[in-house]
């Protein structure tokens, strides 16, 4: 690899360190915004790993404390779902 | 003693941001308020549509065409390539009492100069092969398209910033107050304040309370939409589609369809739209549930029958995240574009429901020209945030 910047970050959206870097010095500096500047976390894994990794990297660009930065609690579906697993007319236990 | 802006522009949601970068352009100083971050509101949780086929012919479907073309050339104006897709659209049709509304409706918008036919059900599963038997026809519109929001504030938001204007995030708005003619006082975050000569509300779902802190009426609710995204898939067809149940309702008032309480409660309409991501977006809700936000147990499960009854293959695709974004919408269907004549200075850009994708780029084409006191065409007195004052219905 020609540059270490280019390595992936975000892995499911392939977002690298350079564009997360990016990100942060436009100003961008929660992880819901990098999030949706540059779609890292949007992907399959919905940031289970790289969501951490860009707290600390604006943590560390910033200053701000990094558990000011990390996501807390996550909403329906935790993981990827079937929709068949929802489509029925019962409660959904299947 | 607070900065001086020309221009304060509340609410930096695509409409906001779009506002902010045509005065930037125009010359005005601007700063920018809003209370979440990026693309935190509805603006962020939405389905990307830039949507002709659900416009009946009027304003909105003439100020859709002009804003097409505006995405058009946005592209090499903000350099970015605005996740703006061409996909069409195809709008399903279920009976012969469907296909009745449809067909006047398609006739009404030819007429208007939209492209738009109606394709019996060959053609239609030729283009959409994987679709449930059920449908009979649809209609085709070569027009229908689509942007990737995030892009498109993105893109908004960095050439704004180039021109000077200032997007302060995390930074409600507290009061607004005026001080004299051409003079307001915006209060915002913990004790911080700015002035400016004008303003614009574009506070989306919010407007109605924002324009309240001068005593103007905004009567905009918040409509919640909940909307899902699968996983990246290969396309299933090659436009993106609706379902003509909800139209026609709007369509013709007298007509019924058969549907269930819940349904009702929710306000089922189903759409499916190729993502920028790759991904589908599957929506959705329409919700009178007040500043809720929050999804449901019962919409994502209404939406995913929808969607597997309508594309059986869905059922083998997973769903990764639910939405959901509170549409800002009027009494009339139309947006709230303009100054409000009791209260000089003060603009509301506002109340656009679905069509804020849509209409983002010429609402703040428009919104500048009208801070700068250029002479508009008389059709957007029907968009004047007038139409809703007291006082103007109690001396007509």
């Amino acid at each position: 690899m020609k540059d270490p910047r280019d390595v992936f970050i975000c892995r499911c959206e392939e977002v690298t360190l350079r564009e997360i870097e990016e990100a942060i010095e436009e100003g961008y500096t929660t992880v819901d915004d990098v999030k949706r500047i540059t779609r890292a976390g949007m992907g399959l894994c919905q940031g289970r790993s790289c969501s951490k990794v860009i707290a600390r990297l604006i943590s560390e660009k910033t200053g701000i404390p990094l558990s000011d930065l990390l996501q807390t609690g996550y909403r329906y579906p935790v993981r990827p779902e079937k929709m068949m697993v929802l489509d029925n007319d019962g409660e959904g236990d299947e | 003693m607070e900065k001086t802006y020309d221009v304060c522009v509340i609410g930096a949601g695509i409409i906001g941001l779009s506002c902010a970068y045509y005065l930037a352009k125009k010359g005005k100083t601007v700063a920018v308020l809003e209370a979440g971050g990026f693309a935190h509101g509805a603006s962020g949780s939405c389905d990307d549509m830039i949507l002709f086929q659900s416009k009946k012919p009027g304003i909105n479907l003439e100020l859709a065409f002009e804003s097409l073309e505006l995405y058009r050339s946005l592209r090499d104006e903000l350099d970015s390539d605005l996740g703006f897709e061409n996909y069409g659209g195809m709008v399903l049709i279920e009976n012969r009492g469907e296909l009745q509304i449809m067909e006047q409706f398609v006739t009404q918008q030819r007429n208007y100069g939209l492209d738009v036919e109606i394709l019996d059900k060959k053609e239609m599963r030729r283009r959409q092969p994987l679709l449930s038997e059920r449908y009979i026809a649809s209609t085709y519109s070569p027009m229908d398209s689509q942007a990737d929001p995030f892009e498109v504030m993105h893109a908004f938001s960095r050439h704004a910033g180039r021109l000077g204007v200032k997007i302060l995030y995390r930074s409600p708005v507290t009061a607004v107050e005026q001080k004299g003619q051409g003079d307001y006082l915006i209060h915002y975050g913990i004790g911080s304040s700015l002035r400016a000569l004008q303003v614009v509300n574009a506070a989306g779902a919010w407007a109605g309370h924002i324009a309240l802190m001068v005593d103007e009426n905004v009567p905009i609710k918040p409509k919640r939409g909940q909307i899902l995204i699968t996983e990246k898939i290969p396309k299933l067809g090659e436009t993106n589609l609706w379902s003509a149940r909800y139209l026609v309702t709007k369509l013709s008032s007298d007509y019924v369809i058969e549907s269930t309480e819940e349904e009702r409660q929710l306000g089922l309409a189903f759409a499916l739209t190729r993502s920028a991501g790759s991904s589908y977006l599957i929506g959705s809700t329409r919700e009178f549930v007040g500043y809720d936000k929050g999804t449901t147990m019962e919409g994502i499960r209404a939406i995913i029958r929808q969607a597997c009854s309508t594309v059986p293959i869905l059922k083998d695709v997973h769903f990764i995240r639910a939405i959901a974004g509170l549409r800002p919408a009027t009494p009339d269907g139309k947006m709230i574009l303009g100054e409000h004549s009791s209260r000089p200075g003060f603009f509301t850009a506002a109340g656009h429901e679905g069509d804020g994708i849509s209409l983002a780029p010429v609402t703040g084409k428009m919104l500048a020209a009208l801070v700068c006191g250029d002479s508009l065409n008389a059709g957007l007195k029907e968009l004047s945030p007038d139409r809703f004052n007291v006082r103007n219905m109690e001396a007509v």
